[in-house]
């Protein structure tokens, strides 16, 4: 396995798939800061919570695009040069999508813990309200790895299984785009999907006065019957998605 | 002499159309085997069932002298080397790093890298990208992929796919040194007589997922012997007459196909004819090329 793991990282070279990564960085950079500069000192006062609640959001969009280009650009190189049906005479074909998976989720690690390093960065440069909140961006970690290595799996699955990847990208993209409208759907119903798990698995909630248009950030109890059902998604795509691409034929 | 690959009954089927049928494919150790057949006759789907790449619809596979199953398979395919169809290659790496994959994936010393680049001829270009290699060369990556880890059995699909003239003329030979160098069988798949002829031991002919020729070489050649051809006045009445004698015949157009035989025993027929006032017009002899043969047992013009 640590061969295989190895062999991974050395077909990337040159792929720049780490630029992907730092590019999708850049852009949730840029927003935070937009969306922060129209703060006053008192909104800043809650400015972990903001981030808190904010980042999820976007990551709704960012994530499966970051999941569903990194699959892509891995999977993508077996296709073109028809390298199934040789290592498949030598490595066991459930072990290449797990040597693969781990790979990839590399970058969904990176990508996570780059968006907790942005926080802290323009937290403390900010002076946002309170000590850096430590727990709660360990369970943003925690959770939004949870929910990108789900998205991530399934890109795999599709990047695997399909040679022409406009199928995972699209389906990566149109993912986004329901997870990022599901915030307008009833919560039970967005535990259907997956790409809304970003919002389902939030720490924080958002009231909005519509008197005094007053917006107020406050902490919730963490949905962990969402994060079972969000384990258990993760189990039938990477149990399905791996007897599929073992059983089929090249 | 034991078996490399010997398969019972196999048989593949696609959408209800069985395109491998019953193969009794029997390849034996040491052998250069040439698995012939036009193009859609089955060759690449037999080969990859061989490899477990295609899960067969019915029957057996033995790879030296075990029975394939899904749990011995990779522990088997370790002595076994394959190029099917077409190369397998990472485009944006260079020669050497894919054969780095391989090589590592496998578990076989690091030196052999250089040394199959060196036997396939490709150590000036090993630090280029593949991407930027040649139909040939990457064809001949491709080989030196299946060499990595010297097997004993060595499966090439249509190896000579996209080279030219010299190039296949080099594949050849250097298919051909493999079983004495380094004591491997080889299974060598092509839709092309010829290059069989040149370089086989053992020849297997599948025509539509048939197997329908299966024996050393030398005996498709046997098959090539020459034959006479005559005509007569009455072929109707001489092949009356052949019968009665124990003459095989074949009404071939205005002529009777007969074996090759003594002159003593010709000239006999013709006086007996003259004596029944047949008049002998024509004795030729025939030779069946090998082509023929081919395309007799395939049903199909040899294709280019
Ligand atoms: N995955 C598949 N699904 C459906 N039909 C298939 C599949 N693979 C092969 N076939 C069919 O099986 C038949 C045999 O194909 P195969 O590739 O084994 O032929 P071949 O002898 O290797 O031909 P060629 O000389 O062109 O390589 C063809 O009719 C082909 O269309
Ligand atoms: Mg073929």
């Amino acid at each position: 396995m640590r061969e295989a793991i190895g062999m991974e990282a050395l077909k990337t070279k040159g792929r720049k798939i780490w630029l992907v990564v730092a590019v999708m960085m850049g852009v949730q950079m840029l927003w935070a800061g937009w969306a922060i500069s129209n703060k006053d000192a008192n909104d800043l006062v809650q400015g972990w919570l903001f981030f808190l609640y904010q980042f999820p959001m976007l990551n709704c969009i960012i994530m499966p695009v970051i999941a569903a280009v990194v699959a892509s650009r891995l999977c993508e190189v077996e296709h073109k040069g028809q390298t199934f049906k040789l290592l498949e005479t030598i490595v066991p074909a459930n072990r290449i999508f797990d040597a693969k998976f781990i790979w990839g989720s590399i970058y969904m690690f990176g990508a996570a813990l780059g968006q907790v390093a942005i926080m802290i960065g323009m937290g403390l440069m900010l002076h946002f309200g309170g000590p850096v909140p430590w727990g709660a961006l360990g369970g943003y970690l925690f959770f939004t790895l949870a929910v990108s290595l789900t998205i991530y799996a399934f890109q795999q699955v599709v990047s695997m299984l399909f040679a022409n990847q406009m199928v995972p990208m699209t389906l990566g993209l149109v993912g986004g785009f329901i997870g990022l409208f599901s915030m307008f759907f009833p919560q039970g119903f967005q535990k259907f999907i997956l790409w809304s798990y970003y919002g389902v698995l939030m720490q924080i909630g958002m009231n909005w006065d519509q008197n005094t248009r007053a917006i107020d950030f406050y902490w919730t109890a963490i949905d962990w019957s969402g994060f079972v059902l969000l384990f258990v998604f993760f189990g039938l795509i990477y149990g399905i998605g791996r007897i599929l691409f073992v059983r089929r034929e090249v | 002499m034991s078996n490399v690959i010997e398969t019972a009954g196999l048989s593949k089927e696609y959408g209800n159309v069985y395109r491998v049928k019953d193969v009794d494919l029997l390849v034996p150790e040491g052998a250069i085997y040439g698995f012939l057949g036009p193009n859609g006759a089955g060759k690449s789907t037999t080969l990859k069932m061989v490899l477990g790449l295609a899960k067969p619809t019915a029957g057996e596979i033995s790879v030296f002298g075990k029975r394939v199953n899904s749990k011995n398979r990779l522990e088997n395919l370790k002595n076994v080397g394959s190029l099917i169809e077409s190369p397998s290659y990472y485009g944006h790496l260079t020669g050497a790093e894919n054969l780095q994959i391989f090589q590592t994936l496998r578990g076989v010393p690091k030196n052999n890298i250089d040394e199959v680049l060196k036997i396939v001829r490709l150590d000036n270009q090993k630090h280029k990208k593949v991407s930027q290699y040649s139909l040939g060369m990457k064809q001949r990556l491709g080989l030196a992929s299946a060499l990595l880890g010297y097997p004993k059995l060595l499966i090439l699909d249509e190896p000579t796919n996209g080279l030219d003239p010299a190039g296949i003329q080099e594949m050849r030979e250097l298919i051909q040194s493999l079983p004495q160098k380094f004591g491997m069988t080889v299974v060598v798949s092509s839709h092309l007589l010829s290059e069989i002829d040149q370089l086989a031991t053992r020849v297997g002919i599948i025509r539509e997922g048939e197997l329908v020729y299966q024996d050393s070489l030398m005996k498709l050649h046997q098959y090539s012997q020459q034959h006479l051809a005559v005509r007569t006045m009455n072929n109707e009445v001489t092949k009356s007459f052949l019968s009665q004698n124990g003459v095989a015949w074949e009404a071939q157009d205005d002529y009777l196909i007969i074996p090759q035989m003594k002159d003593s025993m010709m000239a006999e027929i013709s006086k007996v004819l003259g004596q029944n006032n047949i008049g002998l017009v024509r004795i030729e002899e025939r030779k069946k090329s090998l082509e023929d043969i081919f395309l007799e047992l395939t049903g199909t013009a040899v294709s280019l």
